[in-house]
């Protein structure tokens, strides 16, 4: 019955939303009457509160166990905790769809109703965000319906959530990501409508600065936490594999980072602004792009959701119209946006042009990996991977040049070029440093990878960079942004960690039988493999190995385990891992061989906790520069 | 130059857009299949009974499956092999990391669409062939690997992968 | 007596003793050690849906380490062993594209985009 009910509340939504979007269209060419303006609000409202207590609704059926509901009957199961009954929802492509509808639905109700009925944008932008939500609610209930019973009777038990998924991590990944991701639409919808407004005198950026910036914030945070789940859960030790979706995530907020920048520059000094225009319409059409390939089945990834070439026709068509149709009215709009001012070299805006230039190639880059075995296959049926090696090689150099331009653009002034004498000693002592640094770390560690020191090196520019502006700051009373200086060195800070990581971590692979020991290395003294036992949890069965180490003269406990899950006969394996500050020592049990010894793989992963505390930085920084604004 | 810029925004996405659309409409079983030439790898192993295979068994027009009996998906794709066989398409089987015992007990027991089976329990001649896992099966036509279909064998990969490499040999022959 | 009694104190020594290789890939060096996780990481696993053997339990992977381990002690390069994977399971297993053919696109494609983009930008210097 409330399941019934629940449906009828989203149908309700898509037709209120297609009320308002015939009753716009009736009256396009005339102009605004501020009773229709009113009327359609009211019905855009009441069509998101739909949608919200539809979705409040749904997550009751999750939670009161409707097996009747097939996809709650697939995903979850009467033996979870309640929170894992909620989050088993979004685990797989219908339930995380409606997710995303929600967030979109919530994102606009809020845009909108921020705006003043007199603002000239509110209504091609109710359109707009009409239009979208209505689109994906369609394509939720058309193709994806969440609703869908078993008749007549019911699975009397849920099939379970994928054990792999049953983590808090993973649970706030995909809202976290979802809100980043739809919260662009704002940014998409509000350019679209001043677009298609006309009128070019009007001031739009500072309407959509903050919202876009939070969902930045959102979208970086989401991007972490998958990275930091899938080092804990999955056992290999790695937090990036520049897998396809990895990708798709990546080069949203690549726009969005672009975007931000250029904003800034847009806002302050009048420039950039079909480049800040094109990039806020660009990030919402990646985020639909990313949709679609992680849905329509189309590349293999471990990640995909979906495997329905219908689904993915159908979103490949309506994020193609949306996004073409937007890209038009730009490219139409063009010649009269273009200002005639020009770009004095070694300025500030010519830096965060070259900026804006440097994320498209990256943007670009991604999009040829991701791409290029699709057509490549296409074309002569070659299967062709690409992977780590290749977006490893091409990142390389687009950071250094990344890091090179952070570190001169900070103190770049507007409208004029920088002194050769403030360039020189902006840019020498960090270089000087930073070469030293290299020095010195090649002749500690004696390794040598071309790639990695070009990550190091940049990394090391940029903190150079900053602590000489803050020690500057600190002395001198030299003015210093502090929000993108945190922000800046969060991401010095990850090149470093990152580069640093990949030359320094290994493994070993060892083999041994309860209550034998081994000496590993210099630094792993002693490796015990003291018992090992089998026991029974909540819902899974246990084996776990007791290991104590000695290394570097302390003494660490490791508990790896295997599970095997009940209802789905699953097995994982979960590493234990003990963190240090310069390192984590990540130990997981593999087999059972015949003679009765286990495998393990030990590794040790270098500067782990200074990525995550990189990303850190980054949302810290980002805070700060919201909130500065507020109070300024 | 800028004409040209506003053209490109307008176009490349759909140039995109086109090109996803028709990968979209891809037949998905060619997604697990390859398109091979190269020379079968040497070997010398036995079949099923014990006795030495010949290397000349495997001239003509032959399918290769890779099944073992611990394997539970070759009991889905049993059934067709079978029809295969008594259509007279010549089967050998590959035996890939199973004991003979009890390997010759799951014939005995299901049938036998095989000529023989090559034994290879501990899949060397499976590696050299780029084995995933079984089952899967191959297309040898004169001793060369020609194509390979990973997963179970069906009536419909069979009729879009190996069906019509079979009837451009014979047509070739 | 005295024969069944020495036959079992020896097995117990023999047995008590690691019977087995307790470091799994053991190498020469630590070079050789370094290139081993250098490549397990770079080739593909041909079961999974994504991701290296390295990062994979499939049996099918643990096959390809071993195989791996064994040409790195042989002293093969990484070319080499790279060619010994791909004649058997395609040019698909190798994560590192060749550089051949069309694949120069892919090499250099964004430094030629970045190219192109920084010709236009200096032509236009505006913003």
């Amino acid at each position: 019955m409330i399941g019934e009910i629940s449906h009828f509340l989203s149908l309700s939504a898509v037709l209120i939303l297609s009320l308002v979007l015939i009753f716009n269209l009736f009256f396009f060419f005339s102009k605004v009457h501020p009773n229709q303006l009113t009327l359609s609000m009211r019905l855009f409202n009441q069509a998101c509160w739909l949608v919200f207590i539809s979705f409040g609704m749904y997550v009751y059926l999750a939670i009161s166990d409707d097996f009747s509901i097939a996809y709650i009957a697939s995903h979850s199961n009467s033996q979870l905790p309640i929170f894992y009954k909620i989050t088993s929802i979004w685990s797989a492509h219908e339930g995380s769809m409606f997710l995303w509808i929600v967030f979109l639905t919530a994102w606009s109700i809020l845009f909108i109703n921020s705006l003043d009925n007199e603002h000239p944008l509110k209504k091609f932008t109710l359109l707009m965000l009409s239009l979208i939500i209505l689109g994906f609610l369609l394509f939720l209930l058309l193709t994806s319906n969440p609703f869908e019973r078993i008749l007549p009777f019911g699975a009397l038990e849920g099939a379970d959530i994928n054990p792999v998924l049953q983590d808090p991590a993973l649970a706030i990944h995909p809202p976290m990501l979802y809100l980043g991701y739809v919260g662009f639409v704002i940014s998409f919808s509000f350019i679209t409508a001043y677009l298609l407004n006309g009128n070019f005198e009007l001031q739009w950026e500072q309407d959509i600065k903050n919202w876009s910036l939070v969902a930045w914030i959102f979208l970086t945070i989401g991007i972490a936490l998958g990275s930091w789940w899938a080092y804990y859960e999955l056992g290999w030790g790695g937090y990036w594999f520049w897998d396809p979706v990895e990708n798709v995530a990546l080069m949203p907020w690549l726009a969005a980072t672009a975007f931000m920048h250029s904003l800034f520059a847009s806002s302050k000094s009048n420039v950039l602004k079909t480049w800040t225009m094109f990039l806020g319409i660009l990030i919402f059409a990646l985020s639909l792009f990313g949709a679609f390939i992680v849905r329509s089945g189309i590349i293999d990834s471990v990640h995909s959701f979906a495997n329905d070439p219908e689904r993915g026709l159908y979103l490949l068509s309506f994020s193609g119209l949306i996004t073409l149709f937007s890209l038009t009215i730009f490219a139409y709009r063009l010649p009269v946006l273009n200002s005639s001012k020009l770009v004095v070299t070694g300025s500030k805006e010519s830096f965060l042009s070259m900026n804006n230039i440097l994320m498209i190639t990256s943007i670009f880059s991604i999009f040829l990996g991701v791409t290029y075995p699709l057509i490549i296959e296409s074309i002569n049926g070659e299967k062709v991977s690409i992977g780590p090696p290749y977006y490893n090689t091409i990142f390389a150099p687009l950071i250094l040049i990344a890091a090179i331009f952070i570190m001169i653009s900070v103190d770049a002034l507007w409208q004029r070029s920088m002194p050769l004498r403030t360039l020189f000693f902006t840019i020498a002592p960090p270089i000087i440093l930073s070469l030293v640094s290299i020095y010195f770390i090649w002749w500690t560690t004696s390794v040598f990878s071309i790639l990695a020191y070009v990550g190091i090196f940049s990394g090391l520019l940029i903190l150079f960079s900053y602590l000489l502006r803050t020690i500057n700051n600190l002395f001198n009373k030299r003015f210093i942004n502090k929000g993108s200086a945190i922000a800046h060195t969060g991401l010095g800070l990850l090149f470093f960690a990152v580069s640093m990581n990949s030359i320094l971590s290994y493994e070993k692979n060892l083999n041994l039988a309860p209550g034998q020991s081994i000496s590993v290395d210099q630094s792993v003294k002693e490796f015990s493999f003291n018992d090992i036992r089998v026991f029974k949890a909540s819902n899974h069965d246990v084996i776990s190995a007791e290991v104590s180490l000695l290394q570097d003269g302390q003494e660490i406990s490791l508990n790896p385990q295997k599970r095997k899950y009940a209802t789905r006969g699953q097995i994982t394996s979960e590493s234990s891992i003990h963190t240090t500050f310069f390192k984590d020592t990540y130990l997981t049990i593999g087999d059972q061989l015949d003679n009765g010894s286990w495998t393990f793989s030990l590794k040790i992963n270098y500067f782990i906790k200074w990525i995550w505390f990189s990303a850190a930085l980054m949302v810290l920084g980002m805070l700060l520069t919201i909130f500065k604004k507020k109070a300024s | 130059m800028n004409q040209l810029l506003r053209f490109l925004i307008v176009i490349l996405p759909v140039v995109v857009l086109i090109f996803f659309a028709k990968i979209l409409l891809i037949d998905e079983d060619i997604k697990f299949s390859t398109f091979d030439s190269k020379n079968f790898p040497e070997f010398q192993l036995n079949d099923l009974n014990g006795d030495p295979v010949q290397s000349e068994s495997l001239n003509g027009i032959k399918i290769l499956n890779v099944w073992a009996s611990w394997c539970i998906t070759c009991l889905v794709e049993h059934p067709f092999l079978t029809r295969l066989s008594e259509q007279n398409i010549q089967i050998i089987g590959l035996n890939y990391k199973d004991s003979d015992l009890k390997a010759n007990a799951w014939l005995e027991k299901h049938g036998n669409p095989y000529l023989f089976s090559i034994y290879d329990p501990r899949g060397d001649l499976a590696f050299d062939l780029g084995v995933t896992g079984a089952p899967e099966s191959y297309l040898i036509i004169n001793n060369q690997v020609v194509s390979h279909i990973q997963g179970e064998m069906n009536q419909r990969k069979w009729n879009s992968i190996f069906l019509p490499l079979i009837q451009q040999a014979k047509q070739g022959s | 007596m005295i024969i069944k009694k020495f036959f079992i104190f020896f097995s117990f020594i023999v047995l008590s003793t690691s019977a087995f290789n307790q470091v799994v890939y053991e190498f020469e060096d630590s070079l050789q050690e370094k290139r081993f996780y250098s490549l397990i990481s770079e080739i593909r696993c041909p079961k999974c849906t994504s991701g290296s053997i390295a990062s994979s339990d499939a049996p099918v992977s643990r096959d390809l380490k071993n195989k791996v381990y064994e040409l790195v002690l042989d002293g093969s390069t990484d070319q080499e062993i790279k060619t010994y994977v791909s004649e058997r399971f395609g040019d698909f297993s190798d994560y590192r594209p060749s550089l051949e053919g069309s694949n120069y696109l892919l090499w250099f494609g964004p430094f030629i985009f970045l190219a192109l983009m920084l010709v236009i930008f200096f032509i236009k210097r505006r913003v």
